[in-house]
């Protein structure tokens, strides 16, 4: 909202500057934009918060710098307007000669309306005008400008009707009917639906009420006869039928955050007044004011002592009353330290005592509140459950040496979608973000493509979204060198489908659970034959393997990339993760190496199994060290060497007895149709 | 007698001939080895006089000694000269670049987040998270929204369905704890945050926000005011000053929004950091809570505007963009 110093000063007197009101303004919670000059004069923009309607006005604002500033008093026009502007022709019934108003929704709680006759609609007084400018508005005419100018002071929007245009002359507040049709003054026809409350003459709509007038109406050059109506409508209302209709205007934004029903006349009153001032015009006498729903006066207790507990700062029964009333509360009684009060009926907002220790808290001032900490039973804070897992899990993938990565749920199709249905945005912005993602792999091409395509390692973990679900999910991405250009290589390893399994299995072994392999072939972001599937406790948890060479092509990742991803919220929740301590034995150990040719087809998890088994608890361990199908090595087989570490407790291996243990697993290597080379 | 003066004086100039302690090592063997020539000396004994023998053997070990000695200094002095040799040979260029260590770098927003739950944390809160498509409920009813309010206006809304929403505040935690827990309560949060606006160097479409809350008997502004004060002198340095400020939030009242104010940042003017205060008293009733005998507070921030106020970073989208060359100058 918008002002000009002037403005203000009209309403309240202050020795303040304007900065110093703007920033008294702040630290009531009107906080200002910021201060311009404009044609000489200072000019404040104030944020006004969503529940203070009556902070649109500069009366609003008047009532804040009064409230906050000891030393400022109110002006003539404020005590007038304190009084709603009373007019001498209250009592009297000409207008009712001239127009009728009929309300039949309860979406309008009041309707007023005055007449003016023989006038000649031409400019506005030039302070007007110049005001207006001021705060960015172009002046139109007298009878515009005016209904501008005096929203802007009361907060009450206005909207003037040419009388003549209006057919029967008179005005019916309803609901549209359906396949009725309004052009708005700015030229937008509008086809109108029963949810949408309309101002209407004795056939059609002639206004949106609350948001915008009509065309065919609107008071112009050749105006003689002038309808201003004000009007109450019920908030909700108003919001509902803008959104519909697109529209937004000034008066809109006013009714969806309340404007005071009983400042409804006042506003009519001001405009009479300034009229008059201008043009020496009187409107034809009395007020048309049709008003079926009054606004409920409840009254509110407010206990001091609770003002001080929940402000955590001291205050006095003096300063609270003072507080209140300051800001226009009638204080109607009070009792020992409590104190009853009616809110005011520009302040819906105010409904219960929390809402008043506010009120005394924000007068008296917040920067008065001390630092305090909090006592009482204290939990055991920071993460726990599945929070802490994926800690775990993070902290391991960069102990693995892989970068993390964080990136927008919000994105377009790729080929690295997961196969599940895709979870789609009703209103996106642009079409780059219409989906929320189903996978991380997407993500993660797009940062390893943002950095180069090559030798990057990369995680995110992050929520994906399919039909229905919502889960946390690690992502991983490894292409490349391990090591970067060196002088002096040393770890010349590529990244490729082993490097990811043993990333994969660092996880597995941090959070102490037990991933099974099986082959995948189905997959369509992974090479068919380069796949493996991950289950956890027969539950199929994720995926990983080399890219699909076409997959890489559209990606313009390197073929040899690997990726994978795990559920993390598959991952059941350990209370204990137990660890079976083992003794470490004193004894040296026997080392035996093997070269067995064997069938390609059989898959070393199978003679794993057959030498963990015959190796039995005195084989400390086991290593493939190579693989070779050169020359000698029959077609369709290799030869697999492996390294067998025998050790005892308590004794130490003789030859005889590692050579027998040895033997023990070849044998069961041959029974696998393995030959000992 | 003379036979070993002869043999030392030969050993002693064997020694002392010897160029590196390759050289020495054949000596040693020579003379004092188990066939060495020293050694051989005792096998003579059996033919002296008992009487002799003692001194014969007495003579032999003296001189043992003595080429021992002699040995032992002689190749201390060549060992040591063929270290120089070989350290010399062996010298580097300590200024030649490193062997990288392979070290996974965190994310500039992860590290930030680790600082608060580290902060809140040790301050009793527990971490907790909820889910980032959210129920219209817990992102708006729950917090006290009166129904099509404009202060949904501020919070453009991204929807999947008419009651699923993209969450636009982390504050849609809050429902979903009080329905389970009763208080008294901390708990706190951190996760991604959406809007529906376009993005361009200070808006984005999705962004990270803290929330953080507590339920007790007794709660006020001033512990409100103490925990941010912690909290923000944890993460800005030890010289900030947290200032309120009136604010309008629909779960919150009274509702402040917070700036902070230190001397080394921002040349000591009031920053804005969130929103807060006290959780209203309408939603604590609403989860059978009774505002007689519990009180709570709220506060929110963003997190991507901790790294950016505290190191000048200047344009929302680097967060999300994952270049490397803008998050390893944090890792």
């Amino acid at each position: 909202m918008k002002f000009t110093e002037s403005m203000l000063r009209d309403y309240v007197q202050s020795s303040l500057s304007a900065e110093a009101i703007a920033d008294l303004l702040t630290m009531t919670g009107f906080e200002l934009e910021e201060i311009t000059e404009v044609e000489g004069e200072k000019v404040l923009d104030i944020n006004i918060m969503a529940n203070r309607g009556d902070g649109a006005s500069v009366l609003g604002m008047a009532r804040e710098v009064l409230a906050k500033d000891s030393n400022a008093k109110p002006t003539d026009l404020y005590l007038r307007a304190t009084e709603r502007f009373p007019a001498s022709d209250a009592g009297n019934r000409d207008i009712w000669a001239k127009t009728s108003v009929a309300v039949e929704t309860p979406n309008c709680t009041r309707y007023a309306c005055r007449v003016f006759e023989g006038l000649s609609n031409g400019d506005a007084p030039g302070w007007i005008q110049e005001r207006l400018r001021k705060v960015g508005q172009r002046p139109i005419s007298l009878l515009v400008d005016l209904t501008n100018y005096v929203m802007l002071e009361t907060g009450q929007p206005l909207h003037a009707f040419d009388l003549d245009k209006l057919a029967g002359e008179r005005i019916v507040v309803r609901q549209a009917e359906k396949g009725e049709k309004l052009t708005t003054l700015d030229g937008t026809e509008h086809e109108l639906q029963p949810s949408q409350m309309m101002i209407c003459d004795a056939s059609r709509p002639v206004a949106v009420a609350g948001v915008m007038g009509g065309e065919d109406t609107e008071v112009g050059a050749t105006t003689t006869r002038c309808l201003l109506e004000s009007a109450h409508f019920v908030n909700t209302s108003v919001r509902a039928t803008r959104k519909a209709l697109g529209l937004f205007t000034e008066a809109s934004y006013r009714f969806e955050r309340h404007v005071d029903p009983e400042g409804v006349v006042a506003a009519l009153n001001r405009f009479a007044e300034l009229l008059y001032e201008a043009t020496g015009n009187r409107p034809i006498g009395g007020v048309l004011d049709v008003y079926p729903i009054k606004p409920e006066l409840s009254t509110l207790k407010v206990r001091v002592s609770k003002a001080s507990a929940l402000l955590g700062m001291p205050v006095s029964f003096d300063e609270a009353r003072e507080a209140l009333k300051r800001l226009g509360y009638v204080i109607s009684g009070q009792d020992g330290e409590t104190l009853t009060i009616v809110p005011p009926t520009w302040r819906i907002d105010i409904q219960r005592e929390e809402d008043l220790v506010e009120e005394i808290g924000r007068v008296v001032g917040y920067e008065k509140i001390p630092e305090a900490l909090p006592i009482g039973s204290t939990p055991l804070g920071g993460a726990h459950g599945f929070e802490l897992l994926v800690d775990t899990v993070r902290e391991q993938l960069l102990r693995s040496g892989l970068d993390q990565t964080i990136s927008h749920s919000l994105r377009d199709v790729h080929p690295l979608d997961a196969p599940t249905e895709r979870v789609m945005v009703r209103n996106p912005h642009a079409p780059e973000m219409a989906y929320l993602r189903n996978s991380m792999l997407p993500s993660l091409c797009d940062a390893a493509i943002r950095n180069g395509g090559n030798n990057l390692h990369l995680f995110e973990i992050g929520r994906a979204h399919a039909a229905g679900s919502e889960e946390t999910l690690l992502g991983i991405l490894s292409v490349g060198a391990f090591e970067g250009p060196s002088w002096s290589p040393r770890d010349t390893t590529q990244a490729d489908f082993f490097s990811l399994k043993g990333i994969v299995e660092a996880v597995a072994r941090a959070l102490r659970i037990c991933l099974e392999l099986k082959r995948g072939t189905m997959d369509p972001r992974f090479h068919p034959t380069r796949q493996a599937r991950v289950f956890l406790g027969g539950v199929e948890v994720g995926v990983f393997g080399q890219i699909h060479p076409e997959r890489a092509d559209e990606t313009d990742l390197p073929a040899s990339a690997v990726l994978g991803e795990i559920n993390l919220s598959q991952v059941p929740l350990k209370q204990d993760a137990q660890i079976n301590l083992r003794s470490v034995s004193r004894n040296p150990a026997a080392r035996r190496d093997i070269a067995i040719l064997i069938d390609k087809k059989v898959p070393y998890s199978e003679l794993e199994a057959a030498i963990v088994s015959a190796g039995g608890s005195e084989l400390e361990k086991h290593w493939l060290f190579d693989i070779y199908d050169g020359q000698g090595v029959p077609d369709g087989q290799h030869s697999l060497a492996i390294a067998l570490q025998f050790r005892k407790v308590g004794s130490n291996f003789t030859d005889e007895e590692a050579n027998a243990l040895r033997d023990q697993i070849i044998g069961a290597l041959t029974a696998l149709g393995g030959k000992l080379r | 007698m003379e036979q070993i003066s002869t043999l030392e004086a030969e050993a002693l100039a064997a020694i002392r001939s010897a160029k590196n302690t390759a050289d020495l090592r054949e000596v040693e063997l020579k003379y004092l080895g188990k066939n060495g020539l020293i050694s051989g000396l005792m096998r003579g004994i059996g033919a002296l006089p008992n009487e002799e023998k003692p001194i014969f053997g007495a003579k032999v070990n003296e001189c043992r000694a003595r080429v021992e000695g002699e040995l032992g200094a002689r190749n201390h002095e060549l060992r040591q000269a063929e270290l120089l040799r070989q350290f010399e040979a062996e010298r580097i260029d300590i200024t030649l670049p490193s062997r990288s260590a392979r070290v996974g770098k965190e994310h500039i927003l992860q590290q930030t987040t680790n600082k608060i739950k580290r902060v809140l944390g040790s301050m009793g809160f527990v971490y907790m998270e909820s889910p980032e498509l959210e129920d219209f409920k817990y992102n708006f009813d729950a917090l006290n929204y009166p129904p099509d309010h404009p202060a949904m206006d501020e919070q453009d809304t991204f929807y999947v369905e008419d009651r699923k929403v993209l969450r636009t505040q982390c504050t849609a935690l809050q429902g979903r704890v009080f329905e389970s827990t009763k208080p008294p309560l901390r708990v706190f949060t951190v996760g991604r945050t959406f809007r529906n606006e376009a993005v361009d160097r200070t808006h984005s479409h999705t962004f990270h926000q803290v929330d953080c809350f507590m339920i007790d008997r007794g709660i006020n502004m001033a512990h409100l005011k103490g925990t941010l004060g912690v909290f923000a002198r944890e993460m800005f340095g030890p010289e900030v000053t947290v200032r309120f400020r009136p604010d309008f939030f629909p779960f919150v009242e009274p509702g402040v929004d917070y700036a902070i104010s230190t001397p080394k940042l921002f040349g000591g003017k009031w920053v804005e950091l969130g929103g807060a205060g006290l959780i209203h008293p309408n939603i604590l009733e609403s989860y059978g809570i009774d505002p007689e005998e519990f009180s709570g507070f709220a506060f929110g921030l963003g997190v991507e505007r901790i790294p950016m106020m505290a190191y000048g970073v200047d344009d929302l989208r680097l967060f999300l963009e994952n270049d490397l060359r803008f998050l390893s100058q944090f890792a």
